[in-house]
């Protein structure tokens, strides 16, 4: 029973971790129908952007040692300022291109950021410390729970309940909802395209931003393909929880979550390497036999 | 054969055969004047050919973008490894191994032809699966296909050594045999852009809806392209590990996937013709920037791009062709020579006219 | 006030529109008419900014709407309803109706045109809170327009408003159409594959067939029709029509 509660947590914090990267990949393919590979890559920029710029193999905390609430903020700004440019320079330029292409162009995205961070801090991985004291773990009737984990599902929690909000309550969330499911029916009604779309990437940013400081926390390494694990399963949960809901994304998050902790703690020893394999082969079986995902949304069953 | 088939046949198999002499000649240009190492980059560039020929088979008439061949690549690569690679090292390392490709070492020709089928079946069963599904669903799958491929190669230690590499394997292939199989490939390449599958495959991608209507089973054609392209993709990945003579699992990844596909979609996704110019544009595009990061020397100067720059720039004009020139440097259209496609432009202002008659 | 001269459009090689030219008058109520595929949508997608034409000129109130952008054209005054009822299904009755006017955020008549619209359209009024993609479809139709007309539009485009609906839920919506245009004096741009409807409710009438303008007129002089359904089956032509097939 132990065994079963700590599972669950795990899982529970990973979800939210998954469900952050989602609902940033989700909003952009609900109002684009961009499949960003780059999100991987805009998370992997926002961890590095903790640090100096060197080749060199030790990592010295810039950002990463301000304080907590000033390091959120400016990492978030660093990684929608990129996620803006990337669609000013690139994807503002393909907006009738089929999805197909505009996942291959974002596939050119990711390789050019990965190599620019490759080119200036060098491509052996460094260890950061971000806030270690978050790996202090707290004891609750026999489950050991580290604080990390109880950090990572509050963050989701109010991002989410802050997006929730955006969306629901704003003039600016509706038109972006209006957007999300008939882009061009929108438009027609004077919904401003680039306007919306600029929100999402910046939105979707702020997510990546907060999943990199997350997700640094808790490998305390840095690589230039840091963020590309976390940006595939992100993927295949919007997959999974259909694509273009919101409610999907987070949702499908935690699904692959669940099926990945849950898969590791139970599935027998000489099947465990092979989990992920698990977790993609679900996406395949989605795929076939519930193409419009978890929560389906009626404009996506046309469009998929 | 009548006259006018004789030269239908001629105005379709002359490009062909100039394509042929195109890339043998540039080949031989290298392999003969040029160093040992511009004949391993003359190698490797034909090796990618073959794949990238293979990825225009399914993607060039399906219109389906595949993100997973290089899976393909891979599991024909790991199959001629297996079977080429030392007995010895196979039994200390490999011990999953079935004991017939434990025991033995098989020639070259062996592993070419068992790790093509090997993709290729994999292909059918795959294909037959996930091809019903459309557009953008199916690239996912063969998206998620390629990550399957991936894990499951990376963690199956007593088969594929994990995440090390295969080591070992005779390094048999050179200039001369990458060009026998990749001008084969362009072969059947354009055998198939002709053949009736390929016709009616191209027919599914203009208008699916009416090649539907007109009968035309859109999972059958396409499975036909999957396959032989997976077929062809594999050839490649056999070559590819007899060229290098390792075989790691990262070889075979998004690295890869995205080089492939950048060379296609530079060239031009809808011909086998800009499957080749794409190969050849890239190759020279980033062996110049390998040339400029290794530094040029400039009077007491050396100047050098950082590392990271050829790619950099790869990503970089591959956005830019999506961008201004969606349908690749040579426009998706095959090779035309001079002169051959002038008794069809001659027909095509009468068609025209007589049209234009009818109508008024 | 709009005058589209020589537009053509196409959609990869296939073309769409081949030259067309129409023009419309302050409160005029003119009507296309065209079989299905002869490019009666494209014309109007392409006046709204939905599709970039190959060539041609659109001017509205003498402005160039030709490299505009969809969202400035409706800022124009020019309101497109699409065929197909595009509802935005995960919002509620309300949100939907107001999203016009939040995007230019011009709210000064939004209660009040609500309310005016409502009362032409009582059930929506009912189903205010739902999410609009499970209202019937008459309802989402009488939502589309009303929401059309939420943004005080002085041109409005509807496509095919009558397709895939029980007539008498047409007859409603047509009415109100009439209606608002007498109330508010609206110029109405109206698509349609019947052309007996059109009759009675236009004042011009446009064929359109294979991309081009056939025939148009005054509704007056077409009253017989006999004209309209030549052009429209395409007995001008050398070709046997399909009279059969077109007639179903």
């Amino acid at each position: 029973m132990i065994n079963f509660a700590q599972t669950f947590i795990d899982a529970l914090s990973l979800g939210s971790l998954y469900a952050l990267a989602a609902l940033g990949i989700g909003l952009l393919f609900g109002i684009l129908r961009l499949i960003n590979f780059a999100y991987g890559d805009l998370i992997t920029l926002g961890a590095y952007a903790l640090i100096i710029p060197s080749t060199e193999a030790v990592a010295t905390l810039f950002i990463g040692g301000w304080p907590w609430f000033m390091v959120i903020i400016a990492v978030a700004v660093i990684v929608v300022a990129a996620a803006l440019l990337s669609d000013l320079l690139v994807f503002r330029h393909i907006r009738r291109a089929d999805p197909a292409t505009l996942m291959i162009a974002s596939f050119a995205v990711s390789f050019v950021i990965q190599n620019l961070i490759l080119m200036f801090y060098g491509s052996r991985p460094k260890s950061v410390d971000l806030w270690s004291n978050l790996n202090y773990q707290i004891a609750m009737g026999g489950l050991r729970i580290p604080l990390l984990q109880i950090v990572t599902i509050l963050a989701t929690l109010v991002l989410m309940g802050g997006l929730t909000l955006l969306l629901k309550r704003t003039a600016l969330g509706i038109q972006m909802r209006a957007a999300a499911e008939d882009f061009r029916m929108a438009r027609y009604l004077g919904v401003r395209g680039n306007l919306v779309i600029g929100l999402a990437f910046a939105i979707s940013g702020v997510l990546a931003a907060v999943a990199s400081l997350l997700l640094l926390s808790q490998t305390g390494t840095l690589s230039q393909t840091l963020g590309v694990p976390l940006m595939l399963f992100a993927f295949i949960a919007t997959v999974v929880g259909g694509m273009g809901s919101l409610i999907g994304a987070a949702t499908g998050g935690f699904a692959v979550a669940f099926a990945s902790v849950f898969l590791q703690a139970y599935l027998p020893d000489d099947l465990r390497p092979f989990r992920d394999s698990f977790v993609f082969g679900i996406v395949i079986l989605m795929l076939l036999l519930r193409p419009s995902g978890l929560v389906p949304t009626k404009a996506l069953v046309e469009r998929v | 054969m009548t006259d006018t088939a004789q030269r239908r046949f001629l105005r379709a198999a002359l490009p062909v055969l100039a394509l042929l002499l195109g890339v043998t000649a540039i080949t031989a240009l290298v392999a003969l004047l040029g160093n040992d190492e511009m004949a391993l980059t003359v190698t490797e560039a034909l090796v990618r050919l073959i794949v990238v020929v293979g990825l225009s088979v399914f993607i060039g008439n399906s219109g389906v973008v595949s993100f997973g061949h290089i899976g393909f690549m891979c599991i024909a690569a790991y199959a001629a490894a297996w079977a080429t690679c030392n007995p010895m090292w196979k039994q200390l390392m490999l011990t999953g191994l079935p004991v017939f490709l434990q025991q033995a070492q098989y020639p070259f020709w062996v592993a070419v032809a068992g790790g093509a089928v090997l993709a290729a079946a994999v292909a059918l069963v795959f294909g037959a699966v996930i091809l019903r599904l459309s557009g953008i669903a199916a690239s996912i799958a063969t998206f998620a296909f390629l990550a399957i491929v991936n894990n499951v190669y990376s963690n199956w230690d007593s088969v594929t050594a994990g995440v090390s590499s295969i080591i070992g394997i005779p390094t048999v292939v050179g200039p001369w045999t990458a060009l026998a199989f990749a001008l084969g490939a362009i072969v059947l390449a354009f055998w198939f852009k002709g053949s009736r599958f390929g016709l009616m495959l191209r027919a599914t991608r203009d208008d699916p809806v009416a090649s539907r209507a007109s009968g035309v089973s859109i999972v059958r054609v396409r499975l036909a392209a999957f396959v032989l392209s997976a077929f062809i993709v594999g050839i490649g990945g056999t070559l590819y590990v007899q060229f290098l003579g390792v075989a790691t699992v990262d070889m075979f990844y998004l690295q890869l996937t995205f080089i492939t596909l950048a060379m296609l979609i530079i060239g031009g996704m809808g011909s086998v013709t800009g499957a080749i110019v794409g190969v050849f544009a890239v190759t020279v595009f980033v062996e110049f920037f390998r040339f400029l990061e290794s530094g040029v020397p400039m009077g007491d100067l050396v100047l050098a791009l950082p590392e990271g720059s050829q790619e950099i720039a790869l990503g970089i004009g591959m956005a830019l062709i999506l961008i201004f020139r969606p349908k690749g440097l040579t426009g998706s259209r095959e090779l035309k020579l001079p002169g051959l496609g002038s008794s069809r432009r001659a027909m095509a202002p009468a068609l025209t006219t007589t049209e234009a008659a009818a109508r008024s | 006030m709009l005058e589209v001269e020589d537009l053509a459009v196409s959609y990869g090689g296939t073309t769409a529109l081949a030259g067309v030219a129409i023009s419309v008058k302050e409160r005029e109520a003119v009507c296309v008419v065209g079989p299905n595929g002869a490019g009666k949508s494209t014309l109007l997608a392409a006046i709204a900014g939905g599709v970039p034409p190959k060539r041609g000129r659109i001017r509205f109130d003498g402005k160039e709407l030709v490299g505009m952008r969809a969202e400035n054209i409706a800022r124009l005054g020019i309101s497109l309803v699409p065929e197909g009822r595009h509802v935005f299904g995960t919002l509620t009755v309300e949100e939907n109706l107001f999203i016009g006017t939040y995007a230019t955020s011009d709210r000064r008549y939004a209660q009040s045109d609500a309310e005016q619209l409502l009362g032409y359209f009582p059930r929506l009024k009912e189903r205010w809170r739902q999410p609009a993609g499970r209202l019937s479809g008459g309802e989402q139709q009488m939502l589309v327009i009303a929401r059309a007309l939420m943004t005080r539009p002085r041109l409005v485009m509807v496509d095919e408003p009558s397709l895939g609906l029980a007539p008498k839920i047409v007859d409603t919506i047509y009415a109100t159409l009439l209606a608002l245009r007498a109330e508010r004096g609206l110029t109405l741009l109206v698509n349609e594959q019947s052309s007996d409807r059109m009759l009675k409710f236009s004042e011009r009438i446009y064929v359109l067939r294979n991309g081009r303008i056939l025939l148009h007129g005054n509704t007056a002089d077409l009253q017989d029709g006999e004209a309209i359904t030549r052009a429209y089956f395409g007995f001008d032509e050398h070709h046997a029509p399909a009279t059969s097939e077109a007639a179903a």
